[in-house]
């Protein structure tokens, strides 16, 4: 089980400063966010590292399917540039077999076993019977294909999906979906959710949250798929315990949960208010007033992670907030999932280890209690309705697996 | 539709090579002999066409029948497993009998008794057997898939337990489908109490039959033969169309309850075979046989 940093804009040296502090074991790449010669050159300079890090460029060719959408750096690469804007009637047999073709090629010729995994471009969906979901799988088919056949030598292959969070109501027409995706021969898949924007920063509804921990659960434990899930930010520790071996989560908030405002332009606005990520609690309370009441409370070494760099907020919340900068604080978060990682990773099998990912849940929302009832308030999006939503995914997950 | 009605002496004129021939069976559409040819004895299958219900209107022989005839020489050609019966010597010829038109082939003849027969005279089988049983079908099952096609008739009746060496055969490759060829029908055929969910909702665009289905059909013959019971007939289910119920619907006894002496894994492997979705089966063979090696190895086997 590993973490793997999921890159965007600002990338700076943060990616080797979590490598050499060991709380990430890899990288994605985004090619939307960097200039390609830049992020070309990063692969290749990876390969040097020690332990060598898991490098994968996530193609992001979804995107061409958006309505014009804010594609960044994405121009400079031709499986992209040559195909933007694409409606439904542009995925017949031929181009899709020429979309593949591009972007496979790209990755394969371009950086060959730098890369751990070449991952497939697919389109967004947001229902599992709807057109796209349909040609999402055409995709899924054609580059298992064309990496089975044509590439000599190639990486294994992660097929991609972008699937919205609504359609994980449907658990019929999922498990139908599911019926497909397992019929195709290949190492794994790269999975993202959607959120909605409504709904972005709060956990994912319970029912839903609890058959994508199955859908997770199918790939990874029944068909021993290799599962990477992007952008999973504090979920990563009940992905893991259902058997996926990697997750990802970025610096920033849309690094941490995907949706497609990312690929919109930025709406302006004051920087985001610094936030601790607390591994106690599973989420990020502000560094004022928050950690600054639990603070005054005398109860911060509670909801301290136990990074190295705990020790800056250590005296004071608001006097150390000045030190506390985006790298730091990225490098916290991961190390904090990282923690949380290994934790789950210990216990032998799917079973123990949704037990101990129910503990840690349990142990949130005790210390949220007492920190309440020592007088600490906290925002909406800090928490703690989160914990409650996923013990309830995690129930509605125990039910569809017979765990 | 009539199987035909052939004598002895009818067979020895159509096969001159095949001596000793004797009447086997008949089942479904066909009358089998047994015959010796160059010193081995083979099966002997002889077949109706019937061309009013040609598949292929610019063929009019190509009708169903003969239509699975083919399937069935081509696939005993294609594969090469032990656990899949092979072709003998005479291949698929036509011809006349009393001006009838006829079409025949030979096959290998397994000494032993079916699987049903088995049941029948002796009970279930022994754990071990249980465990070669599951390797060597899913075997034959994979050996087919090479080619994209399934067997979709899957059961007892089919499966010989061959007298020399445990040797389990999977025979009757009538009902193969090639995913690759539409002329053939995919509508449910095959034996309806060895049907796979998806062989009888045939409809769902998505889930469409592959190995899988034959992997169902092959988890009702090892449940059954572990505990001498089908999982969807109950006693107040004995209808084929409430057991077709059942298999959509029901939840059965584990196996285990049935069999205290069965492995805890292999009960488990049995009930993921049995499992109403796809997904939740097996996505390879070999993923099935690395599970049978974990029973074995437990019971401190190969």
């Amino acid at each position: 089980m590993t973490i793997l940093a999921q890159c965007g804009y600002a990338r700076k040296q943060k990616i080797e400063h979590g490598l050499d502090e060991g709380v990430i074991g890899g990288v994605i790449m985004s090619p939307l966010d960097e200039r390609r010669s830049r992020l070309e050159q990063a692969i290749i300079q990876w390969r040097g590292y020690n332990p060598r890090p898991i490098v994968l460029f996530d193609p992001q060719f979804y995107a061409a399917t958006l309505n014009s959408p804010r594609d960044g750096h994405l121009s400079e690469y031709d499986y992209y540039n040559n195909n933007n804007g694409l409606g439904r009637t542009q995925f017949s047999g031929t181009r899709i077999h020429r979309y593949i073709k591009e972007c496979l090629d790209y990755q394969h010729n371009t950086f060959g076993n730098n890369l751990a995994y070449l991952i497939a471009p697919t389109i967004l969906f947001d229902g599992f019977r709807d057109f796209w979901s349909q040609v999402a799988l055409n995709m899924a088919v054609e580059s298992a294909d064309y990496h089975a056949t044509e590439l000599k030598n190639p990486q294994p292959l992660l097929l991609s999906v972008v699937i919205s969070e609504t359609a994980f109501q449907s658990m019929d027409a999922m498990e139908e979906f599911l019926d497909a995706l397992t019929e195709l021969d290949v190492e794994g898949f790269y999975l993202i959710v959607r959120r909605n924007a409504n709904s972005l920063q709060h956990a994912m509804e319970a029912a839903s949250f609890g058959h994508f921990l199955y859908f997770c659960y199918v790939l990874t434990e029944i068909n021993k798929f290799k599962v990477l899930v992007g952008y999973s930010d504090w979920q990563s520790f009940l992905i893991e315990a259902v058997g996926v071996a990697y997750t990802a989560c970025g610096w920033y908030q849309n690094l941490r949960q995907f949706s497609t405002a990312r690929f919109q332009p930025a709406a302006g606005g004051r920087r985001p208010r610094k936030r601790y990520s607390s591994a106690p609690l599973l989420s990020c309370p502000l560094v004022t007033p928050e950690l600054e009441d639990i603070y005054r409370a005398r109860l911060l070494t509670l909801v301290f992670s136990g990074s190295t760099h705990d020790s800056i907020l250590a005296n004071g919340p608001s006097s150390g907030s000045t030190n506390w900068s985006d790298e730091i604080s990225c490098l916290v978060h991961w190390f904090s999932l990282n923690g949380i990682s290994q934790r789950i990773a210990g216990q032998t099998n799917v079973g123990t280890r949704i037990q101990e990912a129910e503990r840690v849940l349990k142990n949130a929302q005790i210390l949220y209690r007492q920190l309440n009832g020592n007088g600490v308030n906290f925002d909406p999006q800090t928490g703690p309705d989160h914990i409650a939503e996923w013990l309830s995914a995690v129930q509605e997950f125990r039910g569809l697996a017979r765990l | 539709m009539a199987r035909p009605e052939l004598t002895i002496k009818q067979v020895e004129k159509l096969i001159p090579q095949a001596s000793n021939i004797q009447y086997l069976d008949c089942c479904g559409q066909k009358v089998v002999f047994t015959g010796i040819i160059e010193g081995r004895k083979y099966a002997l299958k002889f077949m109706s066409p019937n061309p009013s219900q040609a598949v292929d209107p610019s063929n009019e022989l190509l009708d169903d029948v003969t239509a699975r005839a083919q399937r069935e020489v081509e696939t005993m050609q294609q594969c090469s497993t032990p656990h899949l019966v092979r072709m003998g010597p005479i291949g698929l010829q036509t011809a006349e009998v009393a001006e009838k038109p006829i079409i025949f082939f030979s096959e290998e003849f397994i000494e032993g008794k079916n699987l049903q027969q088995h049941l029948r005279d002796s009970g279930s089988l022994s754990i071990e057997e249980l465990i070669r049983l599951a390797f060597q079908i899913s075997e034959a099952i994979n050996s087919i898939w090479q080619f994209s096609k399934i067997h979709r008739d899957i059961k007892p009746g089919n499966i010989m337990r061959s007298d020399e060496g445990d040797v389990f055969v999977l025979l009757d490759m009538g009902l193969v489908f090639d995913l690759q060829d539409a002329s053939l029908s995919i509508s449910p055929v095959g034996t309806p109490l060895y049907f796979s969910p998806e062989q009888i909702d045939f409809s769902n665009r998505r889930t469409v039959m592959n190995f899988r289905s034959d992997l169902f059909s092959l988890g009702i013959v090892l449940y059954e033969m572990a505990t001498g019971k089908h999982p969807f007939v109950t006693p107040v289910s004995t209808t084929t169309w409430e057991v077709i119920g059942n298999i959509l619907n029901m939840t059965f006894e584990p196996p285990i309850s049935l069999r205290a002496d069965l492995p805890v894994k292999l009960n488990e492997i049995i009930l993921r075979l049995l499992a109403k979705r796809p997904a939740l089966r097996y996505r390879s063979i070999a993923l099935f046989h690395l599970a049978l090696r974990e029973v074995e190895a437990e019971r401190g086997g190969a």
